[in-house]
């Protein structure tokens, strides 16, 4: 799963520091996000969708297909 | 008497409620120092090259707790959570992996007092050692690599 929180964060000029304090996590948890060596729960990835204000979807992008209903 | 323990508790509640976990490690860190301390000014106590490194692991897992404690209050002075969702699954993991980890430092400890001559309290001593350096390792580990898909 890759994500775009570095290209979000500079459209809305926040700092790693600005977006940890926002989603109520610690700075290193948005470092760890942003290389990719983690993915965030549920709750976090809504709550960082909440300050830039898009869907999940635009934020966290998965490689794998969705599966098929 | 009661308006004592009012004001205890309402300092307590204002400026350590946040701080109590980081203030914990501290407190048993100094605990950890001040029962080495005892042990190395105690005569005869630092005798062999096995006490030397003893003493210098429980000096290194100090300053692993310690650099914990400081990691955390750094944080809680920025006014982010001391701990969140990665922090607890990094412990989590550790807790785990050592866990797993000690079971064969157990057994290797066995292996081992089968075929060399060694004081018990030396055995236990240097098995509880090993199982703290491996949970410093592990933490190292998950918290610098990361957790990914889990």
């Amino acid at each position: 799963m890759n994500n775009r929180i570095r290209e979000f964060r500079a459209r809305y000029n926040l700092t790693q520091d600005d977006l940890a304090l926002k989603v109520g996590v610690r700075r290193e948890t948005i470092v760890f996000l942003e290389k990719g060596k983690y993915n965030p729960s549920l709750k976090l990835a809504h709550d960082i969708s909440v300050v830039f204000n898009v869907k999940i979807e635009e934020i966290f992008l998965f490689d794998d297909p969705a599966p098929s209903t | 008497m009661l308006f004592i323990s009012n004001f205890v508790l309402g300092i307590y509640n204002i400026k350590f409620i946040h701080m109590k976990r980081s203030i914990v490690i501290f407190i048993i860190a100094a605990m950890v120092l001040i029962t080495t301390g005892f042990w190395i000014l105690s005569p005869g106590a630092i005798g062999d090259t096995m006490e030397y490194l003893h003493f210098g692991i429980i000096l290194l897992i100090v300053l692993f707790a310690l650099f914990i404690g400081y990691k955390r209050l750094k944080s809680e002075k920025r006014g982010e959570p001391a701990e969140d969702e990665l922090s607890k699954k990094v412990l989590q993991k550790t807790a785990a992996w050592s866990y797993y980890i000690s079971l064969y430092i157990w057994v290797a400890m066995i292996y081992i007092k089968d075929r060399i001559v060694m004081d018990t309290e030396i055995m236990l001593g240097t098995g509880i050692l090993a199982m703290a350096v491996t949970f410093a390792v592990c933490w190292l580990v998950f918290n610098f690599r990361g957790i990914r898909n889990e």
